[in-house]
């Protein structure tokens, strides 16, 4: 238990730093959208406010004008004064240089700069405090000279307000985050450990564990849930194939191996040995061999390794094979094998001996157990799902308690008890058909059995 | 003939040279992968007979390295591996035969003579002829005692098989593998039915049986 308590913290671990990272990513971006903005913002303001001179340049120029030298001087001087913790300062100059209006106490040099900072400028009374340099611009107004400056506290503002958005928004993602991904780690933590405790269950021995999903859950972990789901049915499944084969192996392999052993004990105490009893013998050994391999091989197809070997098979070429081996010892038989197959071929993928061997113990199986006058019918035909083979007989038929376990290993009827066989032709039929994506069911032909195989397209 | 064994079980490998000398063949037995690609390399056998698992060098890597310094001997293959895909790996690794353990010396003796047997260049002969029984391998006609019999498809590859062979043991697994391509063994005695068809049509009306019955291994074409 304590080894699952371990995983939990971990998957919450895993969440914080995972907000974490995001975080820094988001803090990361955010300086470099603020860098980006503030050269921006500065561009642009600087743009603005010239722009902004000049057309107050403009202004005075027509005021000066209508109104002459005092109406100008007037003008400035309002402007001067309006102007609120020196913003904007302005100078009029006359064409002796001399100052004739404005908040500036004394002249430029020449040549008049872009900008200069707050406290270079001559300047009487206090300074908005934002600003940290003016942006200058000198303009003709009749024979005066004008120099305006404005303050650079818009840039600063903008910044302000665009950094104070950025600051809360970086807080309000990185608190966000971390809540939202604590919330998913605690969910996320219940529901791994939900299925490492039923893999633990599985491991300590509990096969039918199985983790509980929400049937309408689509997201990944219920994804994987249901695979580790269907993998342990598969699992299961596979176990019991095992301990079904070894069930089959310890029950049904002693009973020849004991008549064997019988045999040759017998064989040892007599005085004579005749060859008759020594090929009975070999014949017996025969007999435990091919049930073996026929157990081997049913476990090999199960196991489905073959796969990679698979090509394109044409159904109706491998019923006239087998057929045409039958017809004989159907003839013998008394029994009537027809095939019945369309012009065209009937393609299949799949493994070609295989499938030779599948329709071979159903025909197989349809001879021994008809009597003498029955019909067998082999047939194949292409339907919308896919190819379909039937073998059809009207011998004595299956009953019905038996249908579900004729596919069984070492099933044998009531009627095929003591007839030769080991009642795994149909179990090796089965696993053939699962091999190959087929399925193979059984059904009542009155009188008689009919085997269907239904290969998908 | 002569017969490399290259098998580690000194058990299988003695029960298989004796069972071969007894038949009045010469055998030489290599215990391991190594020694069996040297002996092979003197490439003066008739048939190899290789084991799957080798210490030394594993079956199939002997097979391929024997094929690659060009020694065209056949080879059969002796596996206890009975995997569905083992037979199909050891013939494309070079190996003529694929006998999968255990097996019935028989079986495996009528196997290495039919291997043996095949001629080293690929001369195709058009006709065969055992005693008065004919065949003409294109024309697909079957002739005895100058009568023409006539076979269907099937039954003329069964009888161009056992001529073939002839005077050779051919067992019931071999002609299921070369005439009808079934590499499993059908319970029902379908072999049988058909070769006691083929009696019929060629041995019946005539005097002179010519295919028999070899008790306990197969069935034998000669006069």
């Amino acid at each position: 238990m304590d080894k699952h308590a371990r995983k939990g913290p971990s998957a919450l671990r895993t969440s914080i730093r995972l907000s974490l990272q995001y975080s820094f990513l988001y803090s990361v971006l955010s300086a470099l959208v603020f860098a980006l903005a503030y050269w921006f913002t500065q561009y642009e303001v600087q743009d603005w406010v010239l722009d902004q001179m000049r057309s107050d340049a403009g202004t005075l120029v027509e005021i000066f004008e209508l109104g002459g030298d005092e109406m100008l001087v007037d003008r400035v001087d309002a402007l001067a004064e309006v102007s609120f913790q020196n913003a904007r300062v302005y100078q009029l100059l006359n064409s002796d240089g001399a100052i004739v209006s404005g908040n500036l106490s004394s002249t430029f040099a020449s040549p008049l700069p872009d900008y200069l900072p707050a406290q270079d400028l001559p300047l009487a009374g206090e300074i908005h405090d934002e600003v940290t340099g003016y942006w200058l611009r000198a303009d003709d107004v009749g024979p005066y000279l004008l120099i305006q400056g404005t303050g650079d506290h818009i840039v600063l503002e903008i910044l302000e307000a665009l950094g104070m958005a950025l600051v809360v928004g970086y807080l309000a993602v990185v608190i966000l985050g971390l809540i939202v991904g604590i919330r998913i780690g605690r969910i996320t933590e219940r529901r791994i450990a939900a299925i490492s405790n039923t893999l633990a269950e599985v491991s300590a021995g509990n096969l039918a564990s199985r983790i509980s999903t929400a049937p309408k859950a689509r997201d990944d972990l219920s994804r994987v849930s249901t695979e580790i789901n269907s993998m342990l049915g598969q699992i299961k499944r596979l176990l019991e194939s095992q301990e079904q084969i070894s069930n089959d192996i310890a029950h049904d392999m002693r009973t020849p191996l004991q008549h064997l052993r019988q045999r040759l004990e017998k064989l040892r105490d007599s005085p004579t040995i005749r060859p008759d009893d020594i090929s009975a013998s070999l014949d017996q050994t025969e007999e435990i061999i091919a049930t073996f391999n026929a157990l081997l091989r049913i476990a090999q197809i199960e196991g489905s390794d073959r796969r990679e070997r698979f090509g394109l098979y044409d159904l109706c070429e491998i019923i006239a094979n087998v057929t045409e081996v039958f017809e004989p010892a159907a003839e013998d038989a008394g029994i009537e094998l027809t095939t019945k197959v369309p012009g065209e071929q009937l393609e299949v993928v799949g493994d070609g001996n295989l499938l030779t061997q599948l329709l071979s113990n159903l025909v197989e199986n349809a001879i021994k157990h008809c009597p003498a006058g029955s019909k067998v019918l082999v047939l194949a035909e292409s339907t919308l799902a896919g190819p379909t083979l039937r073998i059809t007989d009207n011998g004595p038929g299956i009953a019905r308690e038996d249908r579900e376990r004729i596919f069984r290993r070492f099933f044998r009827g009531e009627k095929s008890r003591n007839s030769p066989g080991n009642g795994l032709g149909l179990a090796l039929a089965k696993a053939i058909c699962d091999l190959h994506g087929a399925e193979i069911t059984v059904s009542e032909n009155d009188p008689g059995t009919t085997f269907e195989i239904s290969f998908l397209r | 003939m002569r017969v490399l064994v290259v098998e580690d079980d000194s058990e299988t490998a003695e029960y298989i040279c004796t069972s071969l000398k007894a038949l009045g063949h010469v055998t030489k037995h290599a215990s391991d992968g190594k020694q069996g690609f040297l002996d092979a390399l003197d490439n003066d056998f008739d048939v190899i007979v290789v084991d799957r698992m080798l210490p030394g060098l594993d079956g199939m890597t002997l097979v391929r390295s024997v094929r690659g310094a060009n020694v065209n001997t056949p080879i059969l293959f002796l596996s206890a591996l009975g995997g569905l895909n083992d037979r199909v790996n050891g013939l494309e690794a070079g190996a003529d035969d694929y006998l999968v353990k255990p097996f019935a010396f028989s079986e495996l003796s009528a196997r290495l003579t039919a291997l043996a047997r095949r001629p080293p260049m690929q001369t195709e002969e058009t006709r065969l002829q055992v005693v008065d029984l004919e065949i003409d391998l294109i024309r697909h006609t079957v002739c005895r005692s100058g009568q023409e019999i006539a076979v269907q498809p099937r039954e003329f590859r069964l009888l161009s098989y056992l001529m073939k062979n002839a005077e050779r043991v051919v067992t019931r697994t071999m002609l299921l593998e070369a005439v009808w391509d079934f590499h499993f063994d059908p319970n029902t005695n379908v072999v049988e039915t058909h070769i006691s068809r083929l009696r019929n049509k060629i041995d019946k009306p005539f005097d002179q049986p010519l295919i028999h019955t070899v008790r306990g291994a197969g069935y034998s074409l000669h006069g």
